[in-house]
Order: C-alpha cells, then sequence, then structure tokens
C-alpha cells in the first residue's frame, strides 16, 4: 500500500499572489529519510520521520497533508535539523475540512533541510507475548518475549526504526493491515519460583466435604531483577504460556528424539517494574491437600462486659486454628498459606513461623517434604485472641 | 453557504454584496476601494455604497433624506474596503471583539448607512459607529433594525461635512477561538525542558478577516449572554429580566476596554523570515496578547503561530500519591515555576494543552510522555503539569496493626468511647533510573494525632503531606503511628 501521507513543498510566488486559502498543492513530494516509531508510551505511538526539504530563500510553504490516517492533528510538530538556528518556522495553518497543514518556514538561502516531523499515530496496535519453556525442575526458564504488532494506521511504515523503550531499535517494514510478530528478547535459564498458594479466604477448608479434588492455586514467580538475569526496564502486560520440557522423548513420526515440550498453562503477565516481581497463577495442583479446621472458639468469661439491658457488648476470645497439610509428590513442594484475621488480636501461640503482611493478614511459608502424607503430614497450629471485641472489627483498611 | 445581500429602505431586496472576479464562497479577495463601473443599486433618492464581500455587507445607503422625492440624482457607487481590521479574540468565552475602519463619503445632512451581514455570527446588539475623522461633525442619530429583515441595521448619520470621513465599525461575533499550546520537551534525566508556547487561532465565524491584525486576550469576562445566541436571533430580542440580587445586566462585565485600545501601534507587517513576536502586555486583571503583523485567517482554517520558547527550565520529576483522589495510582507531574531564575516568568502562561515528550537518544528522538492540560499560571506561580498515572513508582501503604483500646463505658453499660491505634507502613519503590520525588497525602478525619519519624507538614486539620525523594531504582519505608479517638474519648 502507498503511503498516505503527503509532504509538499509549494511554491511561495504562486502563493504570494494567490489567496490565503486556494490549495495548489504538489510541488515536490520529498521521500522519507528516515522513520522511527517509539511504542514505549503504553497508550500512544509516535512516529518520527525525517524528510529532506529542497528550500528556497525567503517564506517557503510545505504542505503536510494525510488520508486515511488517524494522526492527532494537534500532535504534529516540525524539528528542524540541518540548520535549527537559521530555518524557522513561521507559523502553521490548517485549512478546513482536511487533514492537512501548512507550515510556513523561513530560509535566509537556498537549500536542503533536514526535517523531523513527529505526530502521534492512532491504530498500531501492539501487543507482548511472552513464551516460556521451564525446565523439568520447574526452578530456572527460558523466556521469549515478543512483540506483535498490528498496523491499523492506514500507513505503510517502511524500514521504520522501532523502539519499544529498551534494548536497542530494530529496523522493520510493516504494512497496512499487517500483523508483524518478532522477537524483541530472549533470556535463558531465567530463575523462577514455584509456589502453591492456599488462601484461607477462597479455598475450602475442609476438602472432604468436596465433591472434587480441591486444587491449589500454582504460581511461577519471576523477579524482574539482575539476579534473575532481567532488571534492566519494565517487563509489559502480556499473556504468558508457559511450556514445560519434557524428558527423553522419543523419537516420533516427523520428529526427532529429544526433548519435547508440555504447555502448562498460562497467565496474564502484569507490567513488573524492576526490582518487582511478576506473578503467574498458570494452573492448579491436586497434589497437595490442605485442611484447616477452627479447634476452639470460645468467648473468655471474665471479659464479657454487659449492658444495663443484660446484653453482652464486648468480650475477648480463645480460638485455636489447625491446618493439616500433605503432600504427595515425589519432590518438595513450596506453599503459602495465607490466614486473615480480623479486628484486634494477638497471636498468643504458632507451631510455625509466619509473617505478618498486615495488620489483617498472615502468612506461613513452607518447604513440604516429598511424600509428606498420612503419618507424615505437615501440621500447623495457632492459637490467638481477638480483643475488645463488639462484633463490628474491620476486615480491611 | 454564505448568501450576502444589502436591503433597500423599504425591505426590498435590492443589490447583492459583491462577489468580486466571480470567486465563489470560500475564496476571499483583496479589498479594493474603487471599483467600477457599476450599476446604481437604487436609481432614485439614493446613493449606495457596497463593502465588503461574502457574509458582511456594509451597504452604505447615504440618503438625503430631506430630498426623498422623485427627482433624479447622480448615483455614485463607491466600494470601500475595511482599511483596517483587528480582532481582539477572548479565551475565556466565545467573544471576539472585531474593529474595522473604513472610509465613508458623506454629504451635508442627514445620511443612511446600511450594516448587514448574512451567514455570520455577529452579535447584532453590539453594532456601533463612530467616526474617526470628523468626529464633530458626525453625529449618529439613531440605529433602526428595520421589520421582517434579519442581519440588518441601519443608521441614520447627520454630518455637517461632506466628503470622506474615517469611521470606525465595531461589533462582536462569535465563531473565532484561541488556544494556547504547549510542547514540553524533556532531557533525558528529566531535571530540565524545553518549553515552548504556540497560540492557535480557529475562524468559524462565517466571515474572512483579512490582514488582521490579531489580539489575544487571557483573562476570564463574564457574558450574561451567549454571543452566538443573540447573533443567531438575528435581531435584538427582548432579554430575560435578570433574577433578583443578580449583578447588573451588562454584556460584559470589567472588559478592559480602555487598555484594549492600547497598542495598536504596532508594526504593520514582520520581518517575513523571522517567526512574528507575540507581544504581552497586563491590561489590569489581562494580559493582552499582539499578534506582530497582520494575518489572514479565512472562516474554516486556523492557524498557529509561535509565542514563546524557553529552554532549559529547571523541572521534578514530582509524583503525587493521595487514595482519595487516585486509588492505589501514582500519578506523574512536571513541576516547574513561572519564573525568571526558571527561565520563564516574563508572562502568565494561558491554559492550555501540553505534549509533553522527552529526549531519549543523542540526536534528540523523543519518547511520548504524556498530554495533559495546564491551568492558568501567574509569574511566580509553580506548575504541574499532570501527565497520567506511572507503575514505574511505586506507593504501596499497609495497615500493619490494629488495635482498639482505652474502653470506656457509659452510665448504661454500652460502649461509649474508645481509641483505635493504627501503625501504617508504607513501601515505597522507584524502578526508574532518574530521581524523582514523591508527593503522599493522607487524609484523617476526626480526633486524631500522628507519631512518625518521617518529616510531614501538616496541610489542613486533616490532611498531612510526607515529601520524600528517591533516588534512581531506590526502595524505602517508613511508617507512622495514627491514633484516632471516638465517642467519649474524642476531645475535639
Amino acid at each position: 500500500m502507498k503511503t498516505r501521507i503527503i509532504l509538499a513543498t509549494l511554491a511561495t510566488t504562486l502563493l504570494a499572489a494567490a489567496p490565503a486559502h486556494a490549495r495548489i498543492k504538489l510541488v515536490a513530494l520529498p521521500e522519507r529519510a528516515r522513520v522511527v516509531v517509539a511504542l514505549s508510551n503504553p497508550s500512544a505511538t509516535l512516529v518520527e520521520e525525517e524528510r529532506i526539504l529542497t528550500l528556497t530563500k525567503g517564506v517557503n510553504k510545505v504542505d503536510f497533508s494525510w488520508r486515511g490516517v488517524n494522526i492527532d492533528a494537534s500532535s504534529i510538530q516540525v524539528r528542524m535539523l540541518s540548520h535549527p538556528a537559521d530555518v524557522k518556522l513561521l507559523n502553521t495553518s490548517y485549512p478546513p475540512n482536511e487533514n492537512a497543514l501548512i507550515w510556513e518556514i523561513a530560509s535566509p538561502v537556498a537549500q536542503e533541510e533536514r526535517v523531523r516531523i513527529s505526530y502521534l499515530l492512532n491504530g498500531i496496535g501492539r501487543d507482548i507475548a511472552y513464551r516460556a519453556v521451564a525446565e523439568p525442575d520447574e526452578k530456572s526458564l527460558t523466556l521469549r518475549n515478543y512483540l506483535r504488532l498490528n498496523n491499523a494506521s492506514g500507513e505503510d511504515l517502511t524500514d521504520a526504526e522501532l523502539s519499544i523503550g529498551y534494548g536497542a531499535p530494530f529496523k522493520k517494514s510493516i504494512a497496512h493491515e499487517e500483523i508483524l510478530e518478532m522477537l524483541s528478547e530472549r533470556i535463558e535459564k531465567l530463575p523462577i519460583r514455584k509456589v502453591l498458594r492456599w488462601d484461607a479466604a477462597q479455598q475450602p477448608w475442609d476438602p472432604e466435604y468436596e465433591k472434587k479434588t480441591v486444587g491449589i492455586p500454582l504460581n511461577y514467580i519471576i523477579k524482574n531483577d539482575v539476579a534473575s538475569k532481567l532488571g534492566t526496564h519494565t517487563l509489559l502486560p502480556g499473556k504468558v504460556r508457559i511450556f514445560i520440557k519434557t524428558r527423553d522423548q522419543a523419537a516420533g513420526e516427523g520428529e526427532a528424539a529429544g526433548e519435547g515440550v508440555a504447555f502448562t498453562g498460562e497467565d496474564w503477565g502484569q507490567l513488573t517494574p524492576v526490582d518487582r516481581e511478576m506473578r503467574l497463577y498458570i494452573g492448579q495442583s491436586r497434589e497437595v491437600k490442605v485442611t484447616q479446621r477452627k479447634m476452639k472458639d470460645d468467648r473468655v468469661d471474665r471479659t464479657i462486659r454487659r449492658n444495663l439491658q443484660n446484653q453482652v457488648v464486648m468480650w475477648d476470645t480463645d480460638e485455636i486454628f489447625k491446618i493439616e497439610i500433605e503432600n504427595f509428590k515425589k519432590t518438595p513442594v513450596d506453599i503459602v498459606l495465607v490466614e486473615h484475621i480480623t479486628g484486634y488480636w494477638k497471636m498468643k501461640e504458632s507451631s510455625h513461623k509466619y509473617e505478618k503482611k498486615d495488620a489483617f493478614t498472615i502468612e506461613y511459608a513452607l518447604t513440604l517434604p516429598a511424600e509428606s502424607k498420612g503419618t507424615n503430614k505437615t501440621t500447623i497450629s495457632f492459637n490467638l485472641e481477638h480483643l475488645n471485641v463488639q462484633g463490628n472489627e474491620p476486615a480491611n483498611y | 453557504m454564505n448568501t450576502p445581500r444589502s436591503t433597500s429602505l423599504d425591505g426590498m431586496p435590492n443589490a447583492q454584496c459583491p462577489m468580486p472576479n466571480g470567486g465563489g464562497p470560500g475564496i476571499s479577495h483583496p479589498p479594493s476601494r474603487h471599483v467600477g463601473p457599476m450599476r446604481p443599486i437604487r436609481p432614485i433618492g439614493h446613493w449606495s455604497l457596497v463593502i465588503g464581500h461574502l457574509g458582511l455587507c456594509v451597504a452604505a445607503l447615504l440618503t438625503l433624506l430631506l430630498t426623498h422625492t422623485a427627482s433624479a440624482r447622480i448615483n455614485v457607487v463607491t466600494l470601500p474596503g475595511r482599511d483596517t481590521v483587528q480582532l481582539t479574540i477572548y479565551n475565556s468565552a466565545d467573544l471576539t471583539l472585531v474593529k474595522e475602519t473604513r472610509v465613508l463619503t458623506f454629504r451635508k445632512g442627514v445620511n443612511k448607512l446600511e450594516f448587514s451581514w448574512a451567514n455570520t455570527l455577529i452579535d447584532p446588539t453590539s453594532v456601533e459607529f463612530r467616526a474617526l475623522t470628523h468626529a464633530e461633525d458626525v453625529d449618529v442619530l439613531d440605529a433602526s433594525f428595520p421589520p421582517r429583515v434579519t442581519n440588518t441595521l441601519e443608521w441614520r448619520i447627520k454630518s455637517e461635512f461632506a466628503g470622506e470621513v474615517k469611521v470606525e465599525i465595531r461589533y462582536f461575533t462569535s465563531g473565532i477561538s484561541w488556544a494556547a499550546d504547549y510542547v514540553a520537551e524533556a532531557n533525558k534525566l528529566e531535571k530540565l525542558m524545553a518549553l515552548a508556547g504556540s497560540v492557535r487561532i480557529n475562524n468559524n465565524s462565517g466571515e474572512d478577516y483579512e490582514q488582521a491584525q490579531v489580539r489575544l486576550v487571557v483573562g476570564v469576562i463574564r457574558l450574561v449572554e451567549n454571543i452566538a445566541d443573540l447573533a443567531n436571533a438575528g435581531r435584538p430580542g427582548q432579554r430575560p429580566p435578570p433574577p433578583p440580587g443578580a449583578p447588573m445586566p451588562a454584556a460584559l462585565t470589567a472588559v478592559p476596554r480602555a487598555g484594549l485600545m492600547r497598542g495598536m501601534a504596532l508594526a504593520e507587517t514582520a520581518a517575513a523570515s523571522r517567526p512574528r513576536e507575540v507581544i504581552k502586555e497586563e491590561l489590569g486583571e489581562y494580559f493582552l496578547y499582539t499578534v506582530e503583523g497582520r494575518d489572514t485567517i479565512p472562516t474554516g482554517w486556523g492557524k498557529r503561530l509561535p509565542s514563546f520558547r524557553a529552554a532549559d527550565v529547571p523541572i521534578t520529576s514530582y509524583y503525587k500519591f493521595e487514595k482519595e483522589r487516585w486509588g492505589d495510582a501514582v500519578m506523574r507531574y512536571y513541576k516547574f515555576t513561572n519564573s525568571v531564575p526558571s527561565k520563564l516568568g516574563k508572562e502568565p502562561l494561558p491554559d492550555g494543552s501540553v505534549k509533553a515528550f522527552r529526549t531519549v537518544t543523542d540526536d534528540n528522538l523523543y519518547a511520548f510522555v504524556g498530554s495533559t492540560s495546564v491551568k492558568y499560571i501567574p509569574i511566580g506561580e509553580f506548575v504541574e503539569m499532570e501527565l497520567g498515572a506511572d507503575q514505574e513508582v511505586l506507593v504501596k501503604p499497609r495497615l500493619m496493626d490494629w488495635q482498639k483500646t482505652d474502653i470506656k463505658f457509659g452510665n448504661n453499660g454500652n460502649v461509649a468511647g474508645w481509641t483505635i491505634k493504627q501503625t501504617w507502613e508504607f513501601e515505597l519503590q522507584n524502578s526508574k533510573e532518574i530521581e524523582v520525588v514523591l508527593d503522599i497525602r493522607r487524609n484523617f478525619a476526626g480526633d486524631w494525632t500522628l507519631v512518625t519519624q518521617q518529616a510531614n507538614e501538616k496541610v489542613d486539620a486533616t490532611k498531612v503531606k510526607f515529601v520524600i525523594p528517591l533516588k534512581p531504582r531506590e526502595k524505602k519505608t517508613f511508617t507512622y503511628e495514627l491514633t484516632t479517638r471516638h465517642g467519649t474519648n474524642a476531645t475535639k
């Protein structure tokens, strides 16, 4: 498809005598000398193109028009590159009912001027797609980032330098209505953490009462830092598809023996700035079983306060929880158990170390030994008290 | 399409405003003062002037009423164009004051001058006439809006002088607007920026204004009626009475009219090889920008003119967090001062739109930072350009502890007073490669006290501000303890 952006220098002498709004065009059509497409802003595409104008001495009129291209007219700028001190933009005129503008550019002598025209172009869709292949031990993976551009801008971008805000720009051509996918980054042996996350507010407490085996959400955690061979730029949001290497794949029809892959799940990766974690929920594990029960839930007699109508208005509690965890896998498993505790409370006793994430949330992070089931299961218990309870305690802020 | 016409005294259409050289709508032509030969517009008792083109006609039916008989007269038709046009365009209202001068030839006695306009947006209640030369000899007796005719008025002008008189016609029109826009170009470290301001004028008034001096008013004026409504009415109508207690109705309040008349004697033509200067002057509560030289802005067209450019303006990459305003988002700003030490400060900056870029390569390629609007910024005021949410700066407040203590019971045994103690921890993280400054605001209601090691400023009775700089890639935390007293525990 031909370019739809037209740049024309107009003969000054013709226009000097013509009425200001007679539209005479097409004297010269300078080709683009360079096109740079900046995709660093997720909500806008900035195009900068350089063209060489042949200017006459005096005032030159340069017509910039576009048709079938969705340009934000208010964003169009022109900058002089060859002689910025001498060649001046005098003004910009906007003709009615046209996608066009006319620059008046003054040049002290007849000369060529390289100009950079920048504008925001709508219709360039961009997706980031991640494809990861995890090692069989699920401790590291190979991550490929693909940039997928969908050019519905109406404009053919030929030999454009594409910049996504990090790394070196790469030169590509992408025609109108073309979708182009390109590998933008590849990281080998990127360390990951695989963690099961059981949340007491979301998971059933007693699997025995469930008709189906309870699956525990499985997360891969990628940290965007130098230690993880990342940390140079923000990871953009996009779909992450995760495969896992399968060992010793037998030779099949048309397929060589060796490593194959199996798909293990996908998630939307959130925008992840440097030094933060991308958490990917890729599926559920049914090899780990968590059973939680509240073993004690008492009001403490001596703390009960009544009003003159003999109604209880305040009390303290004594509560004991027990969590039993079984790992049926032949490998150890990392799991995080999330407990939500409302109001004013104090922990009296806990069998395991926990981390207080906020006023109303604690987490137990533990590694379950391989095949720790039956009598070898892991048991957590904790005893807490709620204080000054009125029945209207906040669960979050 | 414009359908200009002039109208005879008895209301019969009798002449078209000329469309010189056969030009159609949308084509303007340089005005000429004398065109001939031309047919008399009305054969008896009149000589006429037909002025203008396109939508706006000034048909000067200079009639000797005293000889309003059937006697044949010599009819002289001339075509005086506008000698000068001045547009004073307001940005706070759809209002432009047009001032044009023309030279008319009067006879002694009472002359009739017809002023008509079609397909334009002129406020008929605003049209004024005055003689600039021989003013003591030329008096406007009255102005009449003829029956059954719209967009026309007739002045009866008594002249003690016969000959050429330079007159000024002044009126309001809607449909011409101007707006400021800016390009902010921050350097890579976001410590300095170049700020370029432009003014853009759009003419949708239906009238071409050729070789007009353009003046732009920065300021807020009051209008009790929209000029466009008045224009669409075509004729002065009955105004609604003002509600009780309302200020005295006036088309404009506090328009610095005397001031607007100043600054006329500017250069007629700017040097063609340089951008024209936009001269700024202060007028009471307003600023007047006068664009050097003359401009032709045909109807339908817009024009953008550079207004100023300042390089190396110091900026702060400033980030704000206030949960009540933006939820969990951290908002990004460029902060600078409109002052001389900041390479600005020569004039207030009119409210307008901003496109912000950051140069990211040695050859000054841009990254688009965002577009926003700025408020009107007086000289000396600091400026915050809001550039949208930025996820690369994290502010994560977490309530780490919550206690309900100091319980008091009332006479009926119910809980009457209590105190809540909260411990908050703020996780701050700058994932950028540049320094940033964080502005975190917290709002507290009721009887509260705050204890923290972190420097802060009490903005008002319910708001506290923490300003915390972060180095590139820096992480920080700070905490505070908030105590709020409720019921009978509250002391204020």
